[in-house]
C-alpha cells in the first residue's frame, strides 16, 4: 500500500515535507496501525504516538485522508490511496504526527475534571439511581484523544481561549453528575465568550469523534443549563 | 458588564434570528397578496400603526443579529488588539447609523401623516 506522511524533525532544520512510503500488509493487518508498525521497521526515524493499539488510550490521533482519526480504530479496507497521514491539525508539531497536547491538557484541566462535593463522606459510596448514572452515557467515554478540538475551525482560532469540544464535554459529564455540587461555579466559569461560546455548532467534533460521542450534543446542553439558570 | 459578553450575545443572536425569519418569511409570502407598492403605498405603509413598528423592529433585530455575527468573526480572525477595536468601532457606528437612519425616517413619515 502506498502512503504519504507529512515529516518534520525540528532538530535539522528542514521545513517539513511528505515522504512516500510503500509498504505490504500481511495477513492479520486490519488497520492502519499495523501498517505504521510495519513501516517503523523499514524507517525507524518515523515517529508516531502508540500505546494501547485498541481505541482506549487515544494517543495515535492524527489526520488520516483530510480526517482526524485514531491509527488504532480506522481499517485500512475502504482507505483510498495514497494514505495521506498528518499531525493533528492546528496543534504545535514535536515530529512527525507527534504534536504538543500541553494546551488541549490545560483546557482540560481548567474544567477541574473531578467530583466536588463537600458534603460529608458517606460511610459507603455516593449512590445514583439508574437514570442518574445514564445521564453520564455519551459523555464519560471521551478517550482524550483531541480528534475533536483539532477538527473544530472555531479552536484553531483560537485555541488559548476556547476550551474545545473535548474540554467542554468533559465539562459537561461533572455538571452532569448528581454527585457533584459545584455546577453553578461550573457554570460560572464557562458562561464566557471565548471559553464557550466560541462554538459556533459547526458539529465537525461529532462528525469525527472515533468513539461516536456527540461534544456540540454537550456543548448544547451547557447552553441550555446557562439559559435555565439566568431564566 | 463585560464587554463581551457570552450568553446575551447568543441569546440576541438566536433571538434576532427568529424575528428575522418569521418577518422575511411572512413579508415575502405576504408580498403577492399586497396592492401595488409604489413610493406613496411604502410611505402609508411605514407611516402606519402597524407597519412603522414593524420596520424599526426589522431593523433592529437585523442589526442586532450583524452585530453579534460580525462581533464572532473579528474575535475569531483578526487577533492585534488594535486592529480588533478599531474594526468593530467601525461596524458599530455603521450598524448604528444603519438603525438611527431608519428610525428617524420612520419618525418622519409618522409625523408627516
Amino acid at each position: 500500500m502506498k502512503l504519504n506522511i507529512y515529516r518534520f524533525d525540528p532538530e535539522r532544520g528542514d521545513p517539513p515535507r511528505m515522504q512516500a512510503y510503500e509498504v505490504q500488509p500481511e495477513a492479520g493487518d486490519k488497520k492502519l496501525l499495523d501498517l505504521l508498525m510495519r513501516l517503523r521497521v523499514q524507517d525507524d526515524s518515523l515517529s508516531f504516538r502508540r500505546s494501547c493499539r485498541e481505541g482506549v488510550c487515544g494517543s495515535d490521533a492524527m489526520n488520516i485522508n483530510g480526517r482526524n482519526g485514531l491509527a488504532c480504530l480506522t481499517s485500512l479496507d475502504g482507505l483510498k490511496e495514497p494514505i495521506v497521514l498528518r499531525p493533528l491539525p492546528g496543534f504545535p508539531v514535536i515530529r512527525d504526527l507527534i504534536v504538543d497536547m500541553t494546551q488541549f491538557f490545560a483546557h482540560y484541566h481548567s474544567i477541574k475534571p473531578w467530583l466536588i462535593n463537600d458534603a460529608p463522606l458517606p460511610e459507603r459510596e455516593r449512590l445514583q439511581s439508574p437514570t442518574e448514572r445514564e445521564r453520564l452515557d455519551g459523555l464519560y467515554e471521551c478517550i482524550l484523544c483531541a480528534c475533536c478540538s483539532a477538527f473544530c475551525p472555531s479552536y484553531w482560532w483560537n485555541p488559548d481561549k476556547f476550551i474545545g469540544p473535548s474540554g467542554l464535554l468533559q465539562a459537561y459529564r461533572f455538571i452532569a453528575d448528581s454527585r457533584d455540587t459545584a455546577s453553578a461555579e461550573r457554570l460560572d466559569f464557562l458562561d464566557d465568550v471565548y471559553r464557550l461560546y466560541r462554538c459556533r455548532t459547526i458539529m465537525n467534533c461529532t462528525e469525527v469523534c472515533p468513539k461516536g460521542l456527540s461534544p456540540s450534543h454537550a456543548i448544547e446542553r451547557i447552553r441550555l443549563a446557562l439559559l435555565r439558570r439566568s431564566s | 458588564m463585560r464587554l463581551f459578553d457570552g450568553q446575551r450575545a447568543w441569546l440576541v443572536q438566536r433571538i434576532s434570528a427568529l424575528l428575522l425569519l418569521v418577518m422575511i418569511v411572512f413579508g415575502v409570502l405576504a408580498l403577492p397578496f399586497a396592492p401595488p407598492l409604489d413610493f406613496a403605498a411604502w410611505r402609508a405603509f411605514a407611516g402606519g400603526v402597524l407597519g412603522g413598528p414593524l420596520i424599526a423592529l426589522l431593523f433592529g433585530a437585523l442589526c442586532a443579529h450583524a452585530w453579534v455575527g460580525m462581533r464572532d468573526i473579528v474575535l475569531d480572525y483578526i487577533q492585534p488588539r488594535g486592529l480588533r477595536l478599531a474594526v468593530l468601532s467601525l461596524i458599530a457606528v455603521v450598524l448604528l447609523g444603519v438603525l438611527v437612519r431608519v428610525l428617524l425616517s420612520l419618525a418622519t413619515v409618522a409625523l408627516v401623516a
